[in-house]
């Protein structure tokens, strides 16, 4: 085998995995959302009955899709903005402590992350819940007379998706805070700038592609998050993917649903792609 | 002189760092608190201490065999994900061929892809062509999902590794097999060690891309604690979960050893 052959060779079994099980499944997907079937129905029994944009056109016909549509944007942008808050904060912290408390912050941040989305939202569902966690402090504070549950409540699907998604906010911009030279801040304080000043005119701008990379990320994830908002939320309040899911299995209208999962890409590519480019940008 | 950070600034920063710790733990230690409650329901703070719940979940048919589906796919994917993966990084970070570069962005594209909209791309074609759902469907999707992490992981590694030493050994006579067996594997190891991590963790805890393609008959953990979480929740769930979150914990301080903290954060998105 000659050495010009050898990286072929090597990429083969991938390309193939890729191509197979990644590129042809979305492939399927694209042109199913083409089809309307006769009647409703499971593949692969008469489901490409007539081609055209007849999905696309309901979606965008039909408020109740409208309404799932702005309900999934306005609770990610929401979710993205409270991450953001608690996020930059931490990130900072983290990469300005010394080396014992950044390695404890940082695998208080991972255990979270790597742990199952389902587990993480069973620990809500419990604080959540009417007489839960949650509504014990509240009333044990004073703060509220009588016990309340943010269960199958916007607040609620935000509050667990905040949790869920900080750690990617706060590992991007550490990222990027890890790398501004100390000695900036430090010039920046010897100049007379207060600690606040410094935040406000140094380490915000400095860190501005690590917000913005972390916040398209939250977004993205949070326009596609399944798991959480459909535990939480229930189903009177479905997002996206809860409206997805329920055409696969409750109305088995797989055409419709593969057209809302096509919107649901073109949406998340949309924010993804300037995502990659900014991180690409800073060689990363 | 150059001013201290102020105090109001580090008691606010200390105060903040506390309440988001809190806010990002809460869950977790709910869950293993009202695991080992000793009521019949779902209380936190627990009534009592018990463990009659890891009792229920240790000897109840449907959480064991669970559990050891998802070990067992969470192995086999693995296994795969490196199989195909590391290959493809060394010819991905060894190699400088035209086209190089968009093949490897091409190989982190199930990244981008939501897992519910691949989930159900692959139930499509798996109702299609094949058969339906299977436990080889359920491999081949976490295949897909897992792979750019490996290939991030190994190829990271390599970026930094010594090109020269498989120069050398080619010189000297090594062939094809010694050439990659003895100088550029060993030269993966630590990345094939955090693409392990990922790989077995992700498939261990996925529940939707498993949604779609679980065979009729076939639960794996994170599905079967879904599934409960829909109907009736008891402290049984809670105990499954609590053993969940210690597999990942006892992961990660394992992986940590291998490769200490700030890799992990950074390869962890």
């Amino acid at each position: 085998m000659s050495s010009r052959s050898e990286p072929f060779w090597l990429l083969l079994p991938g390309l193939l995995v890729l191509i197979l099980a990644f590129f042809w499944p979305v492939g399927e997907l694209l042109v199913t959302s083409f089809f309307t079937a006769p009647q409703a129905g499971a593949p692969p029994a008469g489901t490409r009955a007539s081609a055209g944009l007849a999905n696309y056109a309901k979606f965008f016909a039909d408020s109740y899709y409208l309404g799932v549509a702005e309900r999934t944007f306005r609770l990610s942008a929401i979710t993205t903005f409270f991450t953001f808050l608690l996020g930059f904060p931490l990130a900072y912290i983290m990469a300005r402590a010394g080396p014992r408390l950044r390695f404890w912050l940082i695998v208080l941040t991972v255990v979270p992350l790597m742990t199952s989305v389902v587990v993480r939202t069973f620990g809500w569902l419990v604080i959540l819940g009417r007489g839960g966690l949650l509504s014990k402090v509240l009333e044990w504070t004073g703060l509220s007379a009588s016990p309340i549950g943010l269960m199958h409540t916007e607040t609620g699907i935000v509050v667990a998706m905040v949790q869920v998604l900080l750690p990617f906010m706060a590992l991007t911009i550490m990222g990027v805070i890890a790398g501004i030279d100390p000695k900036v801040e430090e010039a920046a304080r010897t100049m007379g700038a207060g600690f606040f000043g410094v935040m406000r005119t140094v380490i915000v701008p400095l860190s501005l592609p690590g917000i913005v990379a972390g916040s398209l990320l939250t977004f993205a994830l949070s326009i596609s998050s399944f798991i959480t908002p459909t535990l939480v939320g229930g189903v009177r309040l479905p997002m996206m993917a809860g409206g997805i899911f329920s055409h696969i299995t409750g109305s088995l209208d797989w055409n419709f649903a593969a057209a809302m999962s096509m919107l649901l890409l073109l949406a998340t590519l949309a924010v993804i792609v300037p995502y990659a480019m900014l991180l690409k940008r800073r060689g990363a | 002189m150059v001013g201290g950070i102020p105090l109001v600034a580090r008691f606010g920063g200390a105060l903040l760092l506390v309440l988001v710790l809190v806010f990002m733990l809460v869950p977790l230690a709910v869950v293993v608190g009202s695991s080992v409650s000793a009521s019949e329901f779902l209380v936190f703070p627990p009534r009592g201490v018990s463990l009659r719940w890891y009792e229920a979940v240790l000897s109840s048919d449907k959480y064991l065999s669970a559990g050891w589906t998802s070990i067992q796919l969470a192995l086999v994917v693995t296994v795969a994900s490196l199989a195909v993966g590391t290959p493809a990084a060394i010819a991905l970070y060894r190699f400088r061929f035209p086209g190089s570069e968009a093949l490897g962005s091409l190989f982190l594209s199930p990244l981008v892809l939501p897992t519910l909209i691949f989930g159900i791309g692959m139930l499509m074609l798996f109702s299609r062509y094949g058969s339906g759902p299977s436990f080889f469907a359920l491999v081949l999707g976490h295949l897909v999902i897992t792979l750019p992490y490996v290939v991030r992981t190994v190829g990271a590694v390599l970026h930094g590794a010594d090109r020269h030493a498989e120069e050398a050994a080619r010189t000297m006579g090594a062939n094809l097999w010694q050439r990659y067996w003895f100088v550029v594997l060993p030269q993966c190891r630590e990345g094939m060690a955090a693409g392990a991590f990922f790989a077995f963790n992700i498939s261990f805890d996925d529940a939707v891309v498993a949604l779609f393609l679980r065979a009729p008959g076939i639960d794996t953990l994170p599905l079967r604690i879904y599934s409960e979480l829909e109907f009736s929740p008891d402290p049984s769930i809670a105990a499954a979960s609590t053993v969940m979150i210690f597999i990942t914990v006892a992961m990660i301080f394992v992986i940590e050893r291998i490769l200490g903290v700030r890799r992990l954060a950074g390869s962890g998105r």
